[in-house]
């Protein structure tokens, strides 16, 4: 096992250039992307259309304030187009009668989040007049605000998967789902090293050796696992350092989602050298695997503002969802390791599941 | 001391081996002949423990392989027919890797790999990047890294495969060497006929997954010696005198050619006297006669119907 996992280092040292150019990605594109955490960001330019009068606009930009997610700023209707024109501001936003636009200069990941909050936002309020309509004369808004103070009935939520309210941190969704993105195609890529001995024939001089064939098996799996492991380890750390990321105080914690994470994407890149045999077409494969998973899993934007009910079951199957969930956990929400040990456990489970599978099918492929 | 029983390999409903029986005597230096898709490949890795059969056997020294294959494994040394190298590492490390998993180490690995370099004859560019190597080359580090072990037995699945004329009379002079003064044992498979007639002592003829001759090169050939055939070159066509051979009863098959006339007589015919009578009457200039012994290509041929190669 040994000879065959520094093997693979050997030929690492010779071509590292696909590898390293994962790492380096991920550095760019979290640094690059950081950049804009909504919290520290300016003021939401916000205008409103002829339906609505000023009075009227001005109540809602205060109602919508109230809730200190972001700051909306009132102003005219031609400054905040020509801001957005100039790219002075990457959006903006148009209210309107019981309804508002969001003004996009370039797609921006923040959209989603403002998006999730003006829903709310608008349906509560809408819900609020309809009531008042139907009411009339009633001040329900005070009513539902004295009540709210003194609550009838407290329902504490305290869910198994600590379903906490969604807390969004740029940086951190940033850090972690790019990282776990482009892990998966340093993973897989160099488990293709398997896929490729079975082509161009060194495999069967491996086979016809003394060495075991488990052994094989597990110097290729080991190395992929370090590399994945030390590419996700080497990221997180450099943020956490250099560009000072707040990942909460529970890094040990992490070191060990990391470790999980890896041993299930090596398990799923198991799999699926077992059913894609050939490396043109894992070349092709792959980061359609990467990609696919990395937006149904919330390494693009948090799962949290998904409401399709089947990408969030098909997000149920993927190890990344469950990666993200327990990072989020541990930096963001400082979850328990009872709460944390669900993800965790899934993921292990995944990864022996999927290589159990992977490594069967493999070698049935021989005979 | 290496024999197969009735070897059959079905892929996916395909045929590719059928009834495959062969021996290797100690010592013995054996072809293995046939054209692309003959079978050649498939029936090697079977011999070699790398496919399972379908049905029949592999022994070694009378003792079944298909279950325990190590033992088979350690006195055999496999060249296959692609280059199965790390091509980002250069020819030393390779064979330095290829020598570990065999549980090669230190002074021994050190020996093991310059001993091989030097029957392929690579001293000096050992330190090379495969990848840079012409394809002559890789074909030889392919074979010095199946040499690591010492093997006794060496199958080698089309070893001169696209590569240039000095290293394939190379790699043939070491197969010779290594077969003649080693005493290794030699399963050599081409379809270059010259090749197994240089080398082998005895040969196998595999056509459609299915032996179709085997024996020594003389007793394949005596397949066709009851006939010869004669090429007559001439200066022009005469068609009078070409006439007049057709009506010969003692040869059994006349064709005008290009330069001449081919003729096929059956071995040891007194015929090729009238043939000269014949054209001094019709004055008929001969430039060159030539005599033709069959050879293991014409046996090919003479079996299937088909050339060797296209
Ligand atoms: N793994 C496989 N799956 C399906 N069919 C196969 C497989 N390996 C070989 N075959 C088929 O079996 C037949 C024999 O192939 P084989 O490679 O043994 O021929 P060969 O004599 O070595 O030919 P060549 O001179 O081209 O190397 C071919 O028709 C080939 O298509
Ligand atoms: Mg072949």
């Amino acid at each position: 096992m040994k000879s065959v996992f520094l093997l693979q280092w050997q030929r690492f040292r010779r071509a590292p250039v696909m590898m390293l150019s994962f790492l380096v990605m991920t550095i760019i594109f979290v640094a690059l992307l950081a950049g804009n955490n909504p919290a520290e960001r300016s003021a939401i330019l916000t205008y409103a259309d002829a339906s609505l009068s000023a009075p009227e606009a001005e109540d809602w930009v205060a109602s919508l304030n109230e809730a200190g997610e972001f700051k909306f700023q009132l102003m005219d209707e031609n400054e905040v187009r020509e801001a957005v024109a100039a790219g002075d501001a990457p959006l903006a936003l148009r209210l309107m009668e019981g309804n508002y636009r969001i003004v996009l200069a370039a797609d921006d990941m923040s959209r989603f989040v403002l998006e999730a909050f003006l829903n709310r936002k608008y349906r509560e309020e809408l819900r609020f007049q309809q009531v008042e309509q139907q009411t009339a004369g009633s001040d329900i808004r005070t009513e539902v605000a004295a009540l709210m103070e003194e609550p009838p009935l407290q329902i504490v939520t305290a869910t198994l998967d600590g379903k906490e309210e969604f807390r969004y941190d740029n940086q951190l969704q940033l850090l972690f789902g790019m990282t776990l993105f482009f892990s998966v195609y340093t993973i897989m890529f160099s488990l293709m090293k398997i896929v490729e001995e079975k082509k161009y024939g060194t495999w069967d001089r491996l086979i016809l050796s003394p060495v075991g064939k488990w052994e094989i098996y597990l110097g290729h799996l080991a190395y992929s696992f370090t590399i994945g492991y030390f590419q996700i380890v080497l990221i997180f750390v450099l943020f956490k350092y250099v560009f000072n990321f707040d990942v909460g105080d529970r890094f040990g914690a992490i070191l060990l989602i990391i470790a999980c994470y890896t041993f299930a994407i090596v398990a799923l890149s198991m799999l699926v050298m077992s059913l894609v045999s050939r490396p043109q077409q894992l070349q092709a494969v792959v980061p359609i695997i990467a990609t696919g998973m990395a937006m149904i899993g919330g390494a693009f934007w948090p799962i949290e503002l998904v409401n399709s009910n089947m990408l969030l079951a098909i997000s149920k199957i993927l190890p990344i969802t469950y990666g993200l969930d327990a990072l989020k956990g541990v930096a963001i929400y400082d979850r328990s390791w009872q709460e944390l040990s669900e993800p965790i456990s899934i993921l292990l489970l995944y990864g022996v599941v999927c290589m159990g599978i992977g490594i069967n099918l493999m070698e049935r492929r021989n005979y | 001391m290496l024999e197969t029983e009735e070897l059959k390999k079905v892929f996916k409903g395909k045929t590719a081996v059928e009834g495959a029986s062969l021996y290797l005597d100690k010592g013995e230096s054996v072809g293995l002949l046939g054209p692309n898709g003959a079978g050649k490949s498939t029936t090697i890795s079977m011999i070699s423990t790398l496919l399972k059969p379908t049905s029949g056997d592999v022994r070694l020294n009378g003792k079944s392989v298909i279950k325990n294959p190590s033992e088979m494994r350690r006195v055999l040394g496999v060249v296959p027919q692609e280059i199965a190298l790390y091509g980002e590492l250069t020819a030393y490390e390779n064979l330095k890797f290829f020598g570990r998993i065999y549980g090669l180490s230190g002074k021994a690995l050190e020996t093991a790999i310059q001993r091989s370099l030097e029957l392929v004859g690579l001293m000096e560019r050992q330190k090379e990047i495969v990848k840079t190597y012409s394809g002559g080359m890789k074909r030889r580090v392919n074979i010095a890294a199946a040499m690591m072990h010492e093997p006794e037995v060496i199958i080698m699945d089309e070893p001169t495969v696209g590569i240039d004329p000095q290293s394939r009379s190379h790699i043939l002079e070491m197969v010779r060497q290594l077969n003649q003064e080693k005493g290794l044992t030699v399963l050599y498979t081409s379809h270059y006929m010259e090749e197994v007639e240089r080398l082998c002592d005895r040969v196998y003829i595999m056509d459609h997954g299915k032996i179709i001759a085997s024996g020594t090169k003389e007793e394949l050939k005596s397949i066709l010696s009851s006939e010869e055939t004669v090429w007559i070159e001439l200066d022009r066509p005469y068609p009078e005198f070409f006439k007049e051979l057709q009506s010969f009863e003692m040869i059994k098959q006349a064709t005008e050619t290009e330069k001449g006339i081919k003729l096929i007589l059956p071995k040891g015919s007194r015929v090729l006297g009238k043939v000269f009578q014949a054209s001094e009457r019709h004055q008929v200039q001969i430039i060159n006669v030539n005599v033709q012994t069959p050879s293991l290509e014409d046996v090919f041929l003479h079996l299937t119907g088909r050339k060797l190669r296209d």
